[in-house]
């Protein structure tokens, strides 16, 4: 028996591109609400035009991108041009029979065509709307556009990330994208509670900027409560609670402590580290008996936090001799084994061939792709014990379901499909169709 | 207490209204409280008597060390009531299933097995309310070989795969280690993905009245957060190198990251990222107006392949101009001329920021016990039919045991004494 999922029911109506926002869709979708994603050829999604995450052999395309098609499982998608009256109508339509709107563009462009919130509540007065611009719709700096990693650095999150007295190392991907793709699904299902409370819907007014700096909390009560200057020395503390030879104040990811560090593993590769952390004297000792007790770790000097943060590059020194004798995951199995906190860094390919856990756990599932064939799809964090969320659907070849989302949901006949087609509604002239798309023209 | 956002108003309750939830979570979930307290849910947060291991976190008011001053736990613990219950002892278990039947939400981080063992479970306490959503979220989960392993903030971003992308290119910091962004970023990742279970259940069970278990990974939800070096991997099978400041990638990709006159730093995109000549243009009128333009308004930049022929010259004159301006004015330069430039800015300047101010995003928190005020962070999302507050400072410890125990339990204060004296809250 399949169980149910969730959002059955609940129809999306998707006009967002990139990451954050089709991130968002995504998990939508896993819950089982349909996603309808609109596309417009001519201003292609940048994740269909990427050309690094392509397998070897296929030819770049919008429909190769394995990051694309990973980000937008779960759709359906169709191909509409909302800038004629004529698109804008049918998108109008899709909107008055849906629950919720999701897009990402820069503040005023919905509004631009037609397609605010105020224009769409008065199709359909309780419509869930959500926006997620980089600096809102609302504020004066409303017009500014934000990248993931400008993002980033806007809202202090780049400048948490690095070694004292170096250039910032940030965030080596779009971490407000992923994210800011998780307030946009947390807003849409908060409002979805509101509705289901009320009969209201609302707009929700995302800023992926100002997301950045809540998730700074401590440190920010820390300037703003007690004026403490984020800018200081031995700031950001790396991979350590603190710096050695400054002193040791607010690291804001949780109690200050030593060992805290990360060390090099035998092998000596690019991604040949662990990560060790003693939270107490007590599990310090378990690490010293799993380093079997050698003379250094016995100083008394050691003995103590205090000591331990005093003489930490002298701790970490001693460490990474130790662990470089052993493979990362054998050395994560003894310290375990032992009370201590350890873990190996794991590089993408660790993650997919050698994590245990999430090989147990069932984490990469296969889906077959209508161009790429089968290939893992990043799973699901979360079981649900009746309504499990799931991966279902490739991502959609472009355009691949406008015949059949306009007829099934407006009633568009095979003539009015083919009209749509003709007049540069549903594709652009100066664009061939693809041989997939023909097919649904007969 | 705090201000009500732009286009809302202030007497309309949160989104969340009506839900109330019981906080079993330390600080790998205490955030996912915060997130549901802050938006209207009646979120009481149960600690052991005495208060939470949080308490103990650092930074502390005023730098005095006290259960009461950890600005940790006062950001994280925002909007909550606050009860002290003994779940060790028989009185304290009895207490807390008393609780379940108005309880639509149970959220609990204590390892696997632990409150199945104490008879807590999510099997005994629905069988008290069927309609319970009970979400358990956990390093690893409650099954596999990692589910017992001990963890931290550290380990998580090691395992999941966020250190593995984040560090310097060698001309930076030679022979560098992967670095794990600091801020406690590990529970936020965990604590989004449960909302949205829990949030997806609550949506069931308004539809059916059926409450369901969850069981969230913090592994997994990290695992997720690495944009494209999960894909890069799975559809190329190539591993992905960190770069400072920028994303790691199979190739060496140019800086993004440009020192400011000021000695701060200013992140753009890369160099040639949409550079259409119109879109040069622009950029090369700003950097005159600074008469930094070099040749860049020549002719011959109006066509796309000289512009990509030439990135590293370009690359060039941007470097040259950021070195000339400060942070502040270069990255709003580029704002103003439809560039998504950011400064790398810390809190000393974010605190300043007029936007945020136009979004009453400084929210103002009364701590009536110290008679102080203090400034929050606010909401990252505008709910303009049901908004997002403060409703009250982070509880003191047991603030809310009379109010409940005796208010909603109707427990008499002769027997909370009793409770109290017998370590049972």
């Amino acid at each position: 028996m399949t169980l149910p999922r969730p959002l059955t029911g609940v129809r999306v109506l998707d006009f967002t591109w990139v990451r954050a926002g089709p991130w968002a869709t995504r998990w939508l979708g896993a819950f089982g609400a349909e996603i309808i994603k609109i596309e417009w050829p001519e201003n292609l999604d940048i994740l269909r035009s990427n050309r690094m995450v392509i397998p070897p052999g296929v030819e770049p395309g919008p429909n190769a991108p394995g990051q694309f098609a990973d980000t937008n499982v779960n759709k359906r998608g169709i191909t509409l041009n909302v800038r004629t009256p004529k698109g804008l109508e049918i998108a109008r339509r899709l909107a008055a029979i849906s629950d919720i709107v999701m897009e990402n563009f820069s503040s005023r462009v919905m509004q631009k065509w037609g397609l605010g919130y105020e224009d769409l509540q008065k199709l359909r007065p309780d419509i869930i709307y959500v926006s997620m611009a980089g600096f809102g719709h609302t504020g004066r700096n409303h017009h500014y556009t934000t990248m993931g990693p400008s993002a980033q650095a806007l809202s202090g999150q780049t400048f948490l990330s690095g070694l004292p007295g170096k250039p910032p190392a940030g965030w080596g991907w779009s971490y407000l994208d992923d994210t800011g793709g998780m307030y946009g699904v947390m807003g849409a299902l908060t409002a979805l509670r509101h509705r289901n409370a009320t009969g209201q819907g609302q707009h929700v007014d995302l800023s992926q900027m100002t997301m950045g700096i809540t998730l700074t909390g401590a440190a920010f009560l820390d300037r703003t409560a007690n004026g403490r200057r984020a800018r200081r020395e031995g700031y950001p503390p790396g991979n350590r609670t603190a710096w050695p030879g400054t002193p040791p104040v607010n690291n804001y990811r949780g109690p200050t402590v030593a060992p805290h560090n990360a060390y090099r593993t035998q092998g000596g590769g690019y991604n040949d580290w662990c990560v060790i952390a003693c939270f107490s004297d007590q599990e310090w000792q378990n690490l010293v008996g799993v380093m079997g007790s050698p003379a250094w770790a016995t100083d008394a000097r050691f003995h103590t936090l205090q000591g331990r943060i005093q003489h930490q590059e002298a701790l970490d020194e001693g460490i990474e001799q130790w662990t470089q004798t052993l493979a990362k995951y054998a050395l994560v199995e003894k310290c375990q084994a032992a009370g201590v906190r350890a873990m190996a860094v794991q590089s993408p390919e660790d993650r997919v061939e050698h994590d245990p856990q999430l090989r147990a756990r069932g984490f990469y599932t296969e889906l077959e792709h209508p161009l790429l064939g089968w290939y893992k799809i990043q799973g699901i964090p979360f079981k649900l014990s009746k309504t499990p969320a799931e991966i279902s659907r490739p991502a959609p070849l472009i355009g691949q379901h406008t015949r059949e989302v306009l007829t099934e949901l407006l009633g568009l006949g095979l003539q009015d499909i083919r009209d749509g087609y003709a007049d540069g509604t549903f594709w652009p002239a100066r664009l061939p169709l693809y041989p997939y798309i023909e097919e649904t023209l007969v | 207490m705090s201000a009500p956002q732009p286009g809302t108003s202030p007497a309309l309750p949160g989104p969340l209204h009506g839900l109330r939830v019981l906080e079993l979570a330390d600080e790998k979930g205490q955030f996912c409280g915060k997130l549901m307290a802050d938006l209207g849910a009646d979120v009481i947060k149960i600690e052991p008597p005495g208060g939470q291991h949080t308490r103990l976190v650092g930074p502390f008011l005023d730098d005095i060390p006290h259960r009461e001053r950890s600005l940790s736990f006062w950001h994280y613990n925002t909007s909550k009531r606050g009860i002290t219950l003994n779940l060790e002892h028989p009185d304290g278990q009895s207490l807390l299933r008393r609780l379940v039947p108005t309880t639509d939400i149970l959220l609990e981080t204590y390892p696997p097995g632990y409150l199945p063992a104490l008879g807590l479970g999510y099997d005994a306490l629905s069988s008290l309310n069927p309609r319970l959503i009970m979400c358990s979220l956990t390093p690893f989960g409650q099954t596999g070989p990692w589910r017992d392993f001990l963890s931290a903030d550290l380990l998580q971003l090691a395992a999941g795969g966020q250190m593995s992308c984040c560090g310097y290119d060698p001309q930076d910091v030679p022979d560098a280690p992967p670095i794990a962004p600091g801020g406690g970023n590990a529970w936020h990742i965990g604590s989004h993905f449960a909302y949205m279970a829990i949030l997806a259940a609550v949506y069931y069970r308004d539809m059916t009245g059926e409450g369901q278990y969850i069981d969230a990974s913090i592994h997994e939800a990290c695992a997720l957060t690495t944009e494209a070096a999960g894909t890069t991997y799975i559809y190329t099978g190539k591993v992905v190198q960190r770069h400072t400041g920028r994303a790691a990638s199979l190739d060496q990709s140019e800086p993004t990251q440009f020192q400011t006159q000021d000695g701060l730093w200013v992140n753009t995109t890369r160099t040639g990222f949409n550079l259409t000549p119109a879109r040069l243009q622009r950029l090369a009128t700003m950097l005159d107006q600074y008469g930094l333009a070099q040749d860049l308004l020549d002719e011959k930049y109006q066509n796309p392949a000289t512009i990509q022929a030439n990135l590293q010259h370009i690359g060039e004159v941007l470097e040259h101009f950021f070195a000339h301006v400060p942070q502040e004015d270069a990255w709003r330069a580029g704002q103003e001329n439809g560039l998504p430039w950011g400064g790398v800015r810390s809190l000393d300047e974010i605190i300043h920021d007029e936007h945020l101010r136009d979004r009453d995003f400084f929210t103002e928190v009364e701590h009536p016990e110290l008679g102080r005020r203090f400034i929050y962070p606010g909401g990252a999302t505008i709910y303009n039919g049901s908004p997002w507050r403060i409703s009250r400072r982070a509880p003191l410890i047991g603030e809310h045991n009379e109010e409940i125990f005796c208010g909603e339990l109707g427990i008499q204060k002769a027997e909370l004494i009793l409770l109290a004296e017998s370590g049972m809250i």
